[in-house]
C-alpha cells in the first residue's frame, strides 16, 4: 500500500495523531494545571485559603470525625444496586479510616470505609469522606468542589467518563497510541539534531507549524515519552485487570499469604475491642524514622478493621523530599499499641515502581520541577496543537478546490479542543466565584453546577468554533481562533477580578503576604490573557495582510 | 551556596551548554556569526564545552538533590534550555554571540 518504511510510519503518524490528539491536548492541558491542583482548590475554596498543616491529632481530632462520618446521598446511589433489598440508614461496620495530606494541603481530606450487608458481593465496600479544617475539625460544606484535585486531575486521567470506566481506556488508548507517534514521528524526521533548535516564523505557515510540531516534540521528548508510559504504569492494574477476572482466586490466595507474611490480620477476629492511642503511635514512628536519619511527617494514616481485636494502624512517612509518594510504613497493634511490623525497604523492583509512579504524580516539595513539569505538559499542547494545524494547512487550499470539508471540521475540532477547552476552564472558574453560596432549593449542588458551567462553557465553544471556520473551506484562516483568543483574554481578566471582589483577595494583598497559591493562579491567567490578547493581534495582522495581498489578485481576476 | 542559588546557576549553565550545542550547527553558527563558516576545529570545541556545562549543570543539580530528584530537574531543565535557545536564535540570535566571544570576527 505504501511504498516504504517511513511512508508508513507517517501514515499512523498522522491519522492517529489526528483522531487521539484531540484526547491528548486535554489530557496534557488538564495534567499541566493538575502540578497545581491543590492551589486551583484554594483558589476556588476561599475558606481552605490558609497555610498547609500537618496530619493533626488522631485522638483529638479526627477520631471523633471519623466516628461521625456516614456516606454521602451520591455514594449511597453508586451502591444501591450492588446490593440484594434496601440500604440500611446508617453504615456501623467500618473496614478502614484514613487520611492523607501533602505539604501543600491546608485542608485534610478523612474517608472511610464500611461493610455493606446484603451486598451481592460480600467484598463490597461503601465511602464516606470529609474535608476538614485539620486546626478546629470544622467541615467544609460537602457541596464545595475541589476545582484542582476534584476535577481538573480526574478529568486529565479519566475525562470524568467513568461509566464502566470508558474514560480510563479512552486516555489509557491515548497514551499507548502517544508512544507510537512518539517513535513513529523520530522516524520521520529526518534531522532531529540539525534542526533540533529550528523555529522559523517568516516561512510559510504550514513550514513553521512543522518546525514548531518538531521543536516542541523533541525537545521535551524524554518528558513526553515518560509521562505517556508513566501514565499507562499507574493504571495498569485498570489495563490489566487479571487481578480481578482471570487470576482472582490466586489474588486473593496471595492477600491472605502476605497477610500472613507480614503478621498484619487480612480479617477481623470478631471480637470487639478498645483502641490504644494513635497519637502515641504516630510519636513513635517519628521516633523511629528520626532514628534511621529520615525525621518526617505523617503522609499516610490507616486504621484497619476499626474497633476490632485484629484492628491495626498503619503510618507512612510523607514523601515531601523524595520521588516516592509515602514510604518507610510502621504497623501497629490498635488495642495496644505495640509495633507488629516495620516495612522492610523497597525491593529493585518497588523502588522503580514507586519512582515511575512518583515522578508522574509528583507529591514532592521541588517548586522548580513542578514548573518544569508545567513546561513540558504545556511543549506536549503546542506539538498537538501544531500538529493539528500542520494538517490542515497542508490540505486546506487542496480540500477547498475538491469541495470537501474535511479541513473545515479538524480546524474546528482544533479550536474546540484548544482554545475552547480553556474557555471551558476560565468560564467554570468564574462560575464558581459567581454561584450563590448555597444553591436554591430544587437546584443541583454548587459543586455539580460549576461541572455544568464547565461542559455548557465548552459546547458553546464548540458552537462558535463550528460556525467560524467557515472561510478554511475556502482555503483562508478561521476567524474562530482570534475571537476565542479574544474571549480568553477577557475571561482569563475576568476570573482575577471577580477573585478580588468576592474575596478581597488581590494581587498586591496575595503577593504582599506572600500567599502564592491564589496569587500563582491569578498571575498564571493573567499571563494566559495577555499571550492569548498577543495571539489574537497576530492572527488579526495575518489576516489583513492576507486580505491585501489577495485584493489586486481578484480584482485582476475580476478585469 | 544555598539549593536555590545553586539551582539557579545549574539553569544558565543548562543553557550555555545548549547555546555552544546550538551555535556548532552551522545554520545557527550563521545566524548568530554570519556568512563565514565556522571552522571545524571550533566546532569541535563547542560541542565539547556544551558537553562539559550540561555534565556541569548535572553535577550542580546532583549536589541539590537526591539522585532520583535531580535526574528529572536536569532533564527538564535541559528541555527548558532547549526552548530558551531556539527562540532566542529565531528572534534575538545576537543575544548568543558573548558565547563564543573569544573566537576571531
Amino acid at each position: 500500500m505504501l511504498q516504504n518504511f517511513r511512508q508508513s510510519m507517517a501514515w499512523v503518524h498522522t491519522w492517529f495523531g489526528l483522531a487521539l490528539g484531540f484526547v491528548l491536548v486535554v489530557v496534557f492541558f488538564f495534567g499541566s494545571l493538575s502540578v497545581f491542583d491543590r492551589e486551583i482548590d484554594r483558589w476556588a475554596i476561599p475558606a481552605s485559603r490558609f497555610e498547609p498543616q500537618p496530619m493533626p491529632s488522631f485522638d483529638k481530632l479526627m477520631r471523633p470525625i471519623f466516628e461521625d462520618m456516614q456516606p454521602l446521598p451520591d455514594a449511597r446511589a453508586f451502591t444501591a444496586p450492588l446490593v440484594n433489598g434496601p440500604l440500611p440508614d446508617h453504615f456501623d461496620k467500618v473496614k478502614s479510616w484514613g487520611a492523607y495530606t501533602t505539604h501543600r494541603d491546608p485542608v485534610l481530606t478523612m474517608f472511610a470505609g464500611y461493610e455493606v450487608p446484603n451486598a451481592k458481593d460480600p467484598e463490597t465496600m461503601i465511602f464516606a469522606q470529609r474535608t476538614v479544617d485539620p486546626r478546629t475539625g470544622a467541615a467544609l460544606p460537602d457541596d464545595r468542589l475541589k476545582v484542582g484535585s476534584g476535577f481538573f486531575y480526574p478529568l486529565h486521567y479519566s475525562l470524568t467518563f467513568y461509566w464502566k470506566n470508558v474514560g480510563y481506556w479512552i486516555v489509557g488508548f491515548a497514551a499507548l497510541m502517544m508512544l507510537v507517534a512518539l517513535v513513529t514521528g523520530v522516524v520521520m524526521h529526518r534531522k532531529i539534531f540539525r534542526e533540533l533548535f529550528t523555529f522559523r516564523p517568516r516561512k510559510t505557515t504550514q513550514r513553521s507549524m512543522l518546525d514548531l510540531h518538531n521543536l516542541t516534540g523533541v525537545v521535551a521528548l524524554p518528558f513526553h515519552f515518560f509521562f505517556a508510559f508513566t501514565g499507562l504504569v499507574i493504571f495498569a492494574g485498570i489495563y490489566f485487570p487479571i487481578g480481578h477476572t482471570q487470576l482472582v482466586a490466586l489474588h486473593d490466595q496471595h492477600e491472605i499469604h502476605e497477610a500472613l507474611e507480614t503478621g498484619l490480620p487480612h480479617d477481623p477476629a470478631g471480637v470487639p475491642a478498645k483502641m490504644a492511642s494513635v497519637d502515641a503511635m504516630v510519636k513513635e514512628a517519628q521516633r523511629r524514622w528520626a532514628e534511621k536519619g529520615m525525621a518526617g511527617d505523617v503522609g499516610f494514616l490507616q486504621v484497619q478493621h476499626v474497633g476490632d481485636a485484629n484492628g491495626y494502624v498503619s503510618i507512612y512517612r510523607a514523601g515531601t523530599d523524595r520521588i516516592a509518594l509515602t514510604g518507610e510504613g510502621i504497623h501497629f497493634k490498635a488495642s495496644t499499641g505495640v509495633v507488629m511490623r516495620e516495612d522492610p525497604p523497597p525491593t529493585a523492583v518497588g523502588r522503580i515502581n514507586e519512582f515511575l509512579t512518583g515522578l508522574h504524580l509528583q507529591h514532592f516539595r521541588h517548586w522548580l520541577l513542578r514548573w518544569l513539569y508545567v513546561l513540558g505538559g504545556l511543549l506536549g499542547c503546542a506539538c498537538i496543537a501544531t500538529g493539528f494545524l500542520f494538517f490542515v494547512e497542508k490540505r486546506k487550499r487542496q480540500h477547498a478546490k475538491q469541495g470537501s470539508s474535511g479541513a473545515r471540521v479538524v480546524d474546528a475540532l482544533g479550536v474546540t479542543t484548544l482554545t475552547g477547552m480553556m474557555i471551558a476552564a476560565l468560564g467554570m472558574l468564574i462560575a464558581n466565584r459567581l454561584l450563590p453560596d448555597v444553591m436554591p432549593d430544587g437546584w443541583p449542588l454548587r459543586g455539580d453546577m460549576e461541572k455544568y458551567c464547565f461542559w455548557g462553557t465548552w459546547v458553546m465553544a464548540m458552537a462558535h468554533a463550528f460556525w467560524r471556520t467557515a472561510p478554511v473551506a475556502e482555503g483562508r484562516i478561521a476567524p474562530a481562533w482570534r475571537e476565542q483568543c479574544l474571549a480568553i483574554a477577557v475571561l482569563g481578566v475576568a476570573a482575577p477580578v471577580l477573585n478580588w471582589v468576592t474575596t478581597g483577595d488581590h494581587l498586591l494583598r496575595t503577593i504582599g503576604n506572600g500567599y502564592w497559591p491564589v496569587a500563582g493562579a491569578d498571575l498564571f491567567m493573567l499571563t494566559g490573557a495577555a499571550l492569548a490578547l498577543l495571539a489574537a493581534r497576530k492572527l488579526q495582522l495575518r489576516a489583513e495582510s492576507k486580505i491585501t495581498v489577495n485584493t489586486p489578485a481578484m480584482e485582476a481576476g475580476h478585469a | 551556596m544555598p539549593d536555590a542559588l545553586m539551582l539557579l546557576v545549574a539553569l544558565v549553565v543548562t543553557v550555555m551548554g545548549m547555546g555552544w550545542l546550538a551555535l556548532s550547527v552551522e545554520n545557527h553558527w550563521e545566524q548568530v556569526r554570519g556568512k563565514a563558516a565556522c571552522p571545524p576545529a571550533t566546532v569541535k570545541s563547542l560541542r565539547v564545552l556544551g558537553a562539559v556545562a550540561l555534565v556541569t549543570s548535572l553535577v550542580l543539580c546532583l549536589m541539590v538533590d537526591s539522585a532520583s530528584m535531580a535526574s528529572l530537574v536536569w532533564v527538564m531543565s535541559v528541555a527548558g534550555a532547549a526552548v530558551i535557545v531556539a527562540f532566542t536564535l529565531t528572534w534575538r540570535a545576537s543575544a548568543l554571540a558573548p558565547l563564543v566571544f573569544w573566537t576571531a570576527r
